[in-house]
This record gives C-alpha cells, structure tokens and sequence, in this order.
C-alpha cells in the first residue's frame, strides 16, 4: 500500500521546519523551553476543522482537544484532564467550544434520533461510538424538528449542541472553582460554530464567573 | 480581563477565509459537502504540536484526536470512538500517533512515579489520565538517566505503548483480520520541539503481524 500521503507530510515538516529556521532561528529552541497558550480549543476531529490553520495561528498559539462531534461530557476523563491541565497547569483564560456545520457526528445522532422515534432501530449492540454520541442523541429527541428542513434540522443540532457542551464546561469542577475564587485567573467560556462552506466561526455564546455569581 | 487574544483569533479567521476565497474561490463549497482525509493524527493537546501547521496541511487533510500525552487507553470511549469514525467511516489508511519533546504529561508522571502509590491519595480526572503513563514510568529503568534523558526514555516508551495499544483495538484488529477491507498502517512518531522537526519511530500493519 502506498505510504505517499505519509510521505508527504513528512516532507512538508522538513520544509516548514526549515523554511522557520530561516525566518526566525530560534522560533523552536524559544518554545521548547515553555509553551503559554491563553487559549483553549475544544473542537471536532472532523479534517475540515484544524483550528490552527482557520485561525492563522502558530504553535504556542492554542492548547487543543478534538474529539468526535465536539463534546465535553462530565463524565469524560480525556476533556476533564484537558481542562483541568489548561486552567492549573497552563493558564489559559479562554475556553472556546467549536461546533461545525456538516458535522458528521450531528448527522448521525440526528439520524439515530429518528430511527429511535419511529422504533426501527431494531437493539443495535452497544459500540464506543453509539456510547459516546447516546447524549446528544438523547438531546435531540426533545426537539422540535418537524417542521424544519433536513438542513435547517442539521444546523439546530448543531448550535444545540454547542449550547449543550458549553453548559457542561461551564458546570466542570476546573470552571466552577475558578469561577468561584476572586483570586483565581479570570476564565471565559465561549460557544463557537465554524461554517465550513463560508470558512467563518460564528460566535454564538459567552459565559463568564460575573452570570453565574447569581446562582452561587 | 482581556479578550484580546480571542478578537485576535475572530479577526484573523475573517483575513484567512478571505485569502482562501481570492485564491481558491470554491474551495470552502467544495469541502463542506464531504471529507476525505487519509491520515488520523493521534497527539497531544499541547499547544506548540498542531499538527496542520507542522505538516502544512491544509482542511481537509488530516483528521484529528488531541488529549493529553497523547494516550491511547483501550477503555476510553473518546479515543476509540474517534479511530472507529476514522477507520469505519472516514475511510483513513492511516494513524499516526504522535509523541514529542518536553511533554508536559510526561514530566508529571515521571514525578508522580517517584511518589509513594497510595490509594488514600484522591484520585482526580488528570491523575486517572495520567495513572497508566505513571505505571509505564515505573516500569522503565531510569537510574543511569540525567532528567532530559529520562524524559526522552519516557516519551518514546510512551509512544510505543499507545501504538501497541491502538494495535490491539477493534477498528484495527478487525480491519487486519478482514482481507477485503481498506488497508490501515499505525505509525509512531516524535515531534521534536527544538528543531521543528518529525520522527519516525514505529510502523505497524497487518503484515507484519501474520
């Protein structure tokens, strides 16, 4: 089987490395020594959404997690030590949760919602996958789709579960304790959607301690 | 507090997709109906390891799982349900996951493997994370090492274990076990942070296992 596409990424790195060098050599020698990134990324795996190539940004620029359709489940180990490590360890004061239009994941829970309500989904055996997508299936089931179109469905999946994923980031116990100490670093909590066919991100929230005070 | 570094970010997306347009006119049209990445790239959240701009890919290129010290746990749903998408949807021929220099990650487990194990210690989402890394610290022999080449030592093992690790897991153990499904290499690499640069450590596929 042709290895050409690693091939070629492995080359690409050999040029960018050296085209830096060129430009600024001590650009990798400085960010070896630290990194000190004010921004968090909790984004989808999905190839058209590289945060860092969408955003113009460089490496040091944006600490990163992507996983399948963009969650934050509290129950999840993987998000909640990505996010507990950028708050204490790193830093970071903004945590931006990046939904995408055309979202695969969206898509594929918007079906299994239906294939639930009209009871073909026949027990299909339980995977990684149907797992980790059960509770924004399970969101979606209480929505009011039947008037939209199969796009317009698509697109309120997914700025639902923007709003749905940026509620549990802001109900972590990494933003919580922030939120709740004055002498804590000041940390904000943003729901984006990337519009792939624009390339555009979209703000669609913005959470921050002063709100939630009120619920303390 | 300032959302500068956020403007920052909103103003140069809105300069990127405008040069993408001028250049290219159809290609957000075009990618937004599909995607066809060959290689899933499996690494740290870090920030100086993105791996679109190490490798001057573009969207569309690569699709992506970071988590910290680029752990491949056999029970996590996250990680398996990524390489399941990838693999059984995405149609990716390869992973590639992907170590690098002056992990943070690494460092933590290195001083949590000189701790005494307790049990009374409470365990938290990141020290759940990083327990397997910190067996795998304890089991390697760094005596002789200065603290750089410990780090290095650990870095690499880790490497190596999280490919064996996505080796053994469903998507891949069923794809080499099917002679008509695509064919998928695992790869481990190295991201060295001084010098920019990638390196290969470990390639695995289907024949190398009959």
């Amino acid at each position: 089987m042709p290895h050409e596409s690693i091939q070629t990424l492995l080359n690409a790195n050999e040029e960018w490395s050296q085209s830096i060098i060129k430009d600024s050599p001590t650009f990798f020698t400085q960010l070896a020594i630290g990194q000190n990134p004010k921004i968090l990324w909790i984004g989808c795996s999905d190839s058209r959404v590289p945060e860092s190539v969408i955003t113009a940004s460089k490496p040091g620029d944006i600490f990163v997690h992507r996983n399948i359709a963009n969650q934050f489940h509290l129950n999840d180990d993987s998000a909640l030590s990505v996010l507990t490590y950028a708050v204490k360890a790193v830093g970071v004061e903004h945590v931006v949760l990046v939904g995408h239009t055309n979202c695969g994941g969206a898509a594929a829970c918007l079906q299994a919602a239906k294939d639930a309500a009209a009871d073909t989904d026949a027990s299909q055996p339980e995977t990684p996958l149907t797992r980790w997508l059960s509770p924004l299936i399970g969101r979606i089931q209480s929505l009011e789709l039947s008037t939209c179109s199969a796009a317009e469905a698509l697109n309120k999946v997914v700025e639902t579960n923007v709003h749905m994923q940026v509620d549990n980031i802001c109900k972590s116990e990494p933003i919580t304790t922030a939120w709740a100490d004055p002498n804590a670093k000041k940390v904000t909590v943003h729901g984006w959607v990337y519009d792939l066919a624009r390339g555009r991100i979209d703000e669609l929230v913005c959470r921050e301690a002063k709100h939630d005070e009120n619920s303390a | 507090m300032s959302h500068k570094p956020i403007q920052t970010l909103l103003n140069a997306n809105e300069e990127w997709a405008q040069s993408v347009m001028k250049d290219t006119p159809d290609f957000f049209a075009r990618s937004a109906t599909v995607q066809k990445p060959k290689i899933l790239w499996i690494g740290c959240s870090d920030s100086r390891v993105p791996e679109s701009v190490i490798t001057a890919s573009k969207p569309g290129d690569i699709f992506v799982h970071r988590n910290v010290a680029n752990q491949f746990h056999l029970h996590d749903d996250s990680a398996l349900s990524v390489l399941t998408f990838a693999v059984k949807e995405v149609g990716i021929e390869h992973v590639v996951l992907v170590g690098h220099t002056n992990c943070g990650g690494a460092m933590a487990c290195i001083e949590a493997a000189k701790g005494v194990t307790t049990n009374s210690t409470a365990s938290t989402p990141l020290t759940r994370w990083l327990r397997p890394l910190t067996a795998l610290v304890r089991s390697l022999d760094l005596s002789a090492c200065s603290a750089s080449e410990a780090l290095n030592k650990v870095v690499e093992a880790n490497v190596i274990k999280q490919v064996n690790n996505i080796c053994k897991s469903e998507p891949i153990t069923t794809a080499w076990a099917d002679s008509g499904a695509k064919r998928v290499t695992v790869h481990g690499w190295i991201y060295d942070l001084a010098e920019g640069r990638i390196r290969e450590l470990v390639v695995r596929d289907a024949q190398a296992k009959l």
